[in-house]
């Protein structure tokens, strides 16, 4: 479990000391990007927990849903269209989804552990 | 897990190594956006210190600007009263000039500025006289010299003197004897009226048959009229009136 982590502060550590100015222009994509990238670490952690996790799908969600994000957010800015609000709106939905979900997972793994537990003492005694 | 028990053992299986590649990158895009939201801040609070001064820049100038209007306004309507009196002191001016002549004028008739110019001197004298006759007969009297003076004055003379004292509005000439008293001031024959003014309208105005000169001569009085080029008759100052 410590490899993700690490491997988040890493990369938190070389965006922050990146010194790379990019235009105005792209920070909707940046924005975009964000979101996607958060979403699908949800959505993994989502399937890890529900022992459906896939390398490919988690892999090919990840770039795909960046490079749609992306695109959406190309097209808004070249069709004077905020479309990248459209992506905005389905990751943040699917964020707080994905959130829920592993918030219920996590409470019934917990409430199960303690049933064991609690269960286990005894006839330990 | 369920999917890799054959890569358990290994140190770095295929699954965490994508996953250490995709929290590497998302990690990346975080710090990235937000160092660059960061800087954008920065720059907004910089920025902002500058709109501020800016604003009180604007601020001031149009405060500025304001008070420019007021005094312009305030200029504007100077300008216009001076035009104002301009244009009446236009309309004035002929008026104005008339009434300083005029002043001048009745100045010198009251004897203030001393008179100088072209004029008449008159000279009455008595004439001779036998014993045997009424020396009254052949003397001047204040009488003709009035008829001088008030011919001269309708003539048109603008100082008018006696033997050397100027008449004034309000002098008064009195007959005592042999001589005449003019303001307090006795006087012997003989009398030299002298008058500043146009020396040929006077003296035609003496001369015109019937006229003052005739009479004069009627009454015995020895006449000589001259007209002088020049005449030259002091102010009256407050003290010898």
């Amino acid at each position: 479990m410590w490899l993700p982590l690490l491997g988040l502060i890493l990369g938190i550590a070389l965006g922050i000391l990146t010194d790379i100015q990019i235009p105005a222009v792209y920070e909707n994509y940046l924005s975009i990007a964000v979101l996607a990238a958060l979403d699908t670490m949800f959505g993994g952690i989502r399937a890890q927990l529900q022992n459906i996790y896939d390398d490919k799908v988690f892999i090919s969600g990840f770039f795909f849903n960046i490079a749609l994000a992306a695109g959406l957010a190309f097209l808004g800015v070249h069709l004077g269209v905020d479309l990248y609000l459209a992506a905005i709106f389905a990751f943040g939905v699917r964020l707080f989804q994905n959130i829920a979900v592993i918030r219920r997972i996590l409470i019934e793994k917990w409430e199960e552990y303690k049933l064991k537990k609690s269960e286990n003492l005894p006839k330990a005694r | 897990m369920k999917n890799s028990p054959q890569m358990k053992g290994a140190w770095l299986s295929r699954k965490y190594f994508m996953i250490l590649t995709v929290c590497i990158m998302t990690g990346f895009i975080l710090g990235y956006s937000y160092n660059i939201s960061k800087d954008k801040r920065d720059k907004e609070s910089i920025s902002h210190f500058y709109t501020q001064q800016g604003d009180s820049y604007q601020e001031e100038l149009i405060a500025q600007q304001e008070r420019n209007k007021e005094l312009s306004d305030e200029l504007n309507a100077l300008q216009s009263k001076i035009l104002e009196y301009e244009q009446t002191y236009k309309t004035n001016e002929d008026t104005y000039d008339v009434l300083a002549e005029e002043a001048e004028t009745l100045r010198v008739l009251l004897g203030e500025l001393p008179g100088s110019g072209q004029g008449v001197s008159i000279t009455l004298e008595d004439h001779n006289y036998n014993s045997s006759s009424n020396p009254n007969d052949y003397i001047v009297h204040e009488s003709h010299v009035f008829s001088v003076i008030n011919e001269l004055k309708i003539a048109g003379a603008e100082a008018i003197s006696i033997n050397g004292q100027r008449l004034q509005a309000h002098s008064y000439i009195s007959c005592n004897g042999p001589v005449i008293t003019i303001d307090g001031n006795q006087y012997p024959a003989p009398f030299v009226i002298e008058a500043v003014g146009n020396g040929e309208t006077l003296l035609s105005a003496l001369e015109i048959s019937g006229g003052v000169v005739d009479q004069l001569l009627t009454d015995h009085v020895v006449v000589t009229l001259a007209k002088k080029d020049l005449i030259h008759m002091p102010a009256i100052t407050k003290g010898n009136s």
